[in-house]
């Protein structure tokens, strides 16, 4: 039958063949479509959980190792979700501009931010409420630190820094740019001045590498970062020290959505929070957090950083 | 890429052209330009001191991260990017299919300014690099896989539009001239007489951009859309080389799979076997087709991409709310000063990207091209620049502009020489696949006659060379410009810094200057480029 309609069409038997393959292969793709329905994606949550239980998907960039916790992600899930009894998806996120839009839109809805990242997110999305930060987070500071070959020694001062070649680390880091430039104007540095202007090496580790290579010759970052590089003798004493420490400013935390809230029930905040704190000592996702324990924290505690961040045009 | 460019007409030319060099004094002009405003004459750009960081990148390539956990993770990794750069090929050959058609000049007849704008309209899509494509789609589509399929797919589209109109603008009309004087309607001429004789050119065309497609896969995952790319961002910031390396390295596996695949395809096209029975397909053609769209099925299946999303209120809310942010673009002065500062810088890094990648791929490309019949040792020596080459386009340019800011003193070069590294990896390898294409008899002759190598290769070689090579840097050129903003992304100065900091500040309106500033620059090279090419032919 087929081959008669193949001939009468002016083909060669041939395309009978190649016609079922055809079919065969729209079948296929058919079927793989259908398939796909109920196949999660490996770079996506799938979207709102069937299960009867409700779902809460997670997102963190630390800016400490971030390899650890993005590859180990399922010990911060599984631990979450056996406390809450929630399915807790946990959703690798690399940018935080885009972890910024992606908590606006809902796709995320409890985020580990930074300072800046933490209160642009929830400008952009009234009723976001802060959860929980680290014990670190409430007096956090940056150190800024100096290549030996400008044979400066630790000082209070931070005014020589303004003539040496200077990076900065991430763009949007709290840590490694926003409250550096801050403390650096307060003392009369213009934090966009510097020979050839300031410098954005992308990360905490790859500032201490520039200085250390005498690239640049003064760079600031994290204290956290900076001090388990020198423990754990990543850092060169011979090649970039130590300059001196900024004052402490509130840093890192926990934002909840109002979306998961509305979703979840009105205690969800609470039940977060009890999680967070109550986690014991030496807990396993405490240390991929570097933390000693996490406590609670509040939207005011971030109102130096908006401020600043105005200023700085990061906020607008 | 031999679909791409017209080659030029192998015709020995006795005169000087004028206009040949007027370009060369020109360009000469420009690149001296670049480099001084790049500092290149001023005073130190070189330190020292960092050749021991740069030295602990180079050394970790020798000890690449092999544990166990860690190459399931890369495994996983590799399947999202193939799965990425498949889709996003095979929407990009369907997009330009149907842009072809809008855009051919057979379409158009003699209205020349329908063609004009529709050219033009391509230029949008094309101007901006897949990095920031995916960074706006983040934006609309949130985690979904639908950001890096379109991510590709979209700026392939427009380029692969262009092409295929190209290609069936420029196959013999004879058949379908024939077959409109016999009365047939003109869609039913241009099916079955122009889209048979350009189906080779087409085939070979949409091999090449699976091949592109494999790295720009890895490029998006820089900004988070997950693949092989994200792990390597992932162990490039906490600057763990040995990891680095180890992506680097399946990157490279990838990229020698499809570029071997590709070539043997496009070979195949290019000079078919031959069976006697015109009407018979080639198997293996066949067999290359009908398995990219089996790859086609399962990386569908594999991502889970919905369609549904495309449509979703969701998807519609997102774009109203981006699009009321972004509109109208900023014009304020200070903005717009900055912007034309950064555009110089822009310009500047990509001519300093592309003089560096020409001369390196011209004096390579002798080396790296498979000569007929070579010694053992000159075989080895063409597999090891070849190998290396693979790797100079493995390392994104991101990683080069790092290790370069450790021995370079920050500045536009870093970012320039990282560029051009990485260009000098795609552009050598093009230069020894247009060496090997040359005829070989001019150097045979010098040979028998008693050159020496070095005299064969400077009077038999490179006079025929440099006009293939030449079109190619152009090409590169226009590549390099929408390249420089994914080493600005990472701080290294000009339009790519800007948007970046514009991007963190969530500054929309801001973000659409610098946006419609690149799409010009880019359209504006582009115009440039093709003057030149059309000067060499």
């Amino acid at each position: 039958m087929s081959s008669r309609r193949a001939v009468r069409s002016g083909g060669f038997g041939e395309h009978a063949l190649n016609r079922r393959g055809f079919l065969a292969g729209s079948a296929a793709v058919l079927a793989a479509g259908l398939a796909a329905c109920s196949r999660d994606s490996p770079v996506s949550s799938s979207g709102g959980s069937t299960g009867s239980r409700g779902s809460l998907t997670v997102g963190a960039i630390p800016d400490q190792d971030p390899e650890v916790l993005q590859r180990l992600y399922s010990t911060l899930a599984d631990s979450m979700s056996a406390a809450l009894d929630l399915d807790v998806e946990y959703q690798p996120v690399t940018d935080y501009g885009a972890a910024v839009s992606l908590f606006r839109t809902g796709d995320l809805d409890l985020v580990w931010f930074g300072g800046l990242t933490g209160v642009q997110a929830r400008l952009q999305t009234p009723g976001a409420e802060p959860i929980a930060q680290r014990d670190i987070d409430e007096s956090f500071t940056s150190v800024f630190i100096v290549n030996t070959g400008t044979g400066l020694t630790p000082a209070d001062d931070l005014g020589p820094l303004g003539d040496l070649r200077f990076t900065y680390g991430s763009e949007t880091s709290t840590s490694g740019r926003l409250m550096p430039a801050f403390f650096l104007s307060e003392q009369g540095v213009d934090p966009q001045g510097f020979p050839g202007g300031p410098g954005f090496s992308g990360s905490h580790d790859a500032t201490i590498s520039l200085v250390a290579s005498g690239s640049y010759q003064a760079g600031v970052l994290n204290e956290q970062v900076w001090r388990s590089r020198v423990e754990d003798g990543t850092v060169d004493p011979a090649a970039v020290v130590q300059y001196a420490r900024t004052p402490e400013y509130h840093d890192y935390h926990w934002l909840l959505s109002p979306e998961a809230v509305e979703r979840l029930g009105p205690d969800l905040p609470e039940r977060l929070l009890e999680y967070f704190t109550g986690l014991p000592a030496g807990d396993e996702v405490l240390e991929l957090f570097g933390a000693g324990a996490f406590i609670p924290t509040e939207a005011s505690n971030y109102d130096q950083i908006e401020a600043v961040g105005r200023d700085l045009g990061l906020i607008s | 890429m031999t679909a791409v460019l017209d080659r030029p007409p192998v015709v020995p030319r006795l005169h000087r052209a004028r206009t040949r060099w007027a370009w060369g004094l020109g360009a000469l002009a420009v690149v001296i330009w670049s480099l001084a405003g790049a500092g290149a004459f001023a005073g130190d750009v070189v330190n020292p001191a960092g050749t021991g960081q740069f030295g602990r990148f180079a050394s970790a390539a020798l000890s690449p991260a092999l544990d166990g956990a860690f190459l399931r993770v890369l495994a996983d990794s590799v399947l999202v990017t193939v799965a990425y750069a498949a889709l996003g090929a095979a929407l990009a050959v369907l997009l330009g299919a149907a842009g072809a058609v809008a855009v051919a000049r057979t379409t158009w007849g003699r209205r020349r300014l329908g063609w004009t704008l529709s050219r033009g309209a391509l230029a949008v899509p094309r101007g901006l690099h897949e990095a920031v494509w995916g960074l706006l789609l983040v934006n609309l589509l949130g985690l979904d896989p639908w950001v890096g399929v379109l991510a590709i797919g979209v700026p392939y589209g427009a380029v692969t539009a262009k092409v295929f109109a190209d290609l069936l603008d420029e196959v013999p009309r004879s058949g379908y001239s024939a077959l409109l004087a016999a009365g047939a309607s003109r869609t039913t001429a241009a099916l079955y007489g122009l889209l048979p004789p350009a189906s080779g050119g087409l085939l070979s065309y949409s091999f090449y951009r699976l091949e592109c497609a494999v790295r720009s896969a890895v490029v998006l995952g820089l900004i988070g859309a997950g693949g092989l790319g994200y792990q390597l961002l992932l162990s490039f910031s906490s600057l763990r080389w040995e990891q680095v390396w180890s992506c680097v390295y399946a990157l490279a596996l990838l990229c020698l799979l499809a570029d071997v695949g590709g070539r043997a395809v496009r070979r195949r096209v290019a000079a078919p076997r031959s069976s006697g029975d015109r009407l018979r397909r080639d198997p293996a053609l066949t067999t290359a087709v009908l398995g990219s769209l089996a790859g086609v099925v399962w990386s569908w299946w594999y991502l889970a991409i919905s369609p549904a999303t495309l449509v979703s209120d969701r998807t519609g809310e997102q774009l109203r709310y981006v699009l009321a942010a972004a509109w109208p673009p900023d014009v304020d002065g200070p903005l717009l000063s900055a912007v034309a500062a950064a555009a110089v810088d822009t310009v500047q890094m990509s001519v300093i990207a592309i003089a560096v990648a020409t001369v390196g791929a011209v004096l390579l490309a002798g080396v790296a091209a498979r000569p007929a019949r070579a010694s053992a040792g000159r075989r080895l020596a063409g597999t090891v620049v070849r190998l290396a080459l693979l790797l100079l386009r493995a390392v994104p340019p991101p990683v080069w502009a790092l290790v370069l800011l450790f021995v370079l003193l920050p500045g536009v070069l870093p970012g320039a020489l990282a560029l051009g590294v990485y260009t000098l990896g795609v552009l050598g390898r093009l230069a020894a696949e247009a060496t090997e294409e040359l005829d070989p008899r001019p150097r045979a002759a010098l040979t028998a006659m008693g050159a020496g190598p070095v005299g064969g290769w400077l009077y038999g070689v490179l006079p025929a060379a440099t006009g293939p090579v030449l079109a190619f840097a152009l090409y590169r050129w226009e590549v390099a410009i929408r390249d420089t903003v994914l080493v600005g992304l990472l701080g290294a100065g000009g339009l790519g810094a800007l948007l970046a900091s514009r991007v963190a500040a969530f500054d929309w309106g801001a973000v659409t200057t610098v946006l419609v500033a690149l799409v010009l620059l880019t359209a504006a090279v582009d115009l440039v480029s093709a003057r030149a090419r059309s000067a060499l032919r």
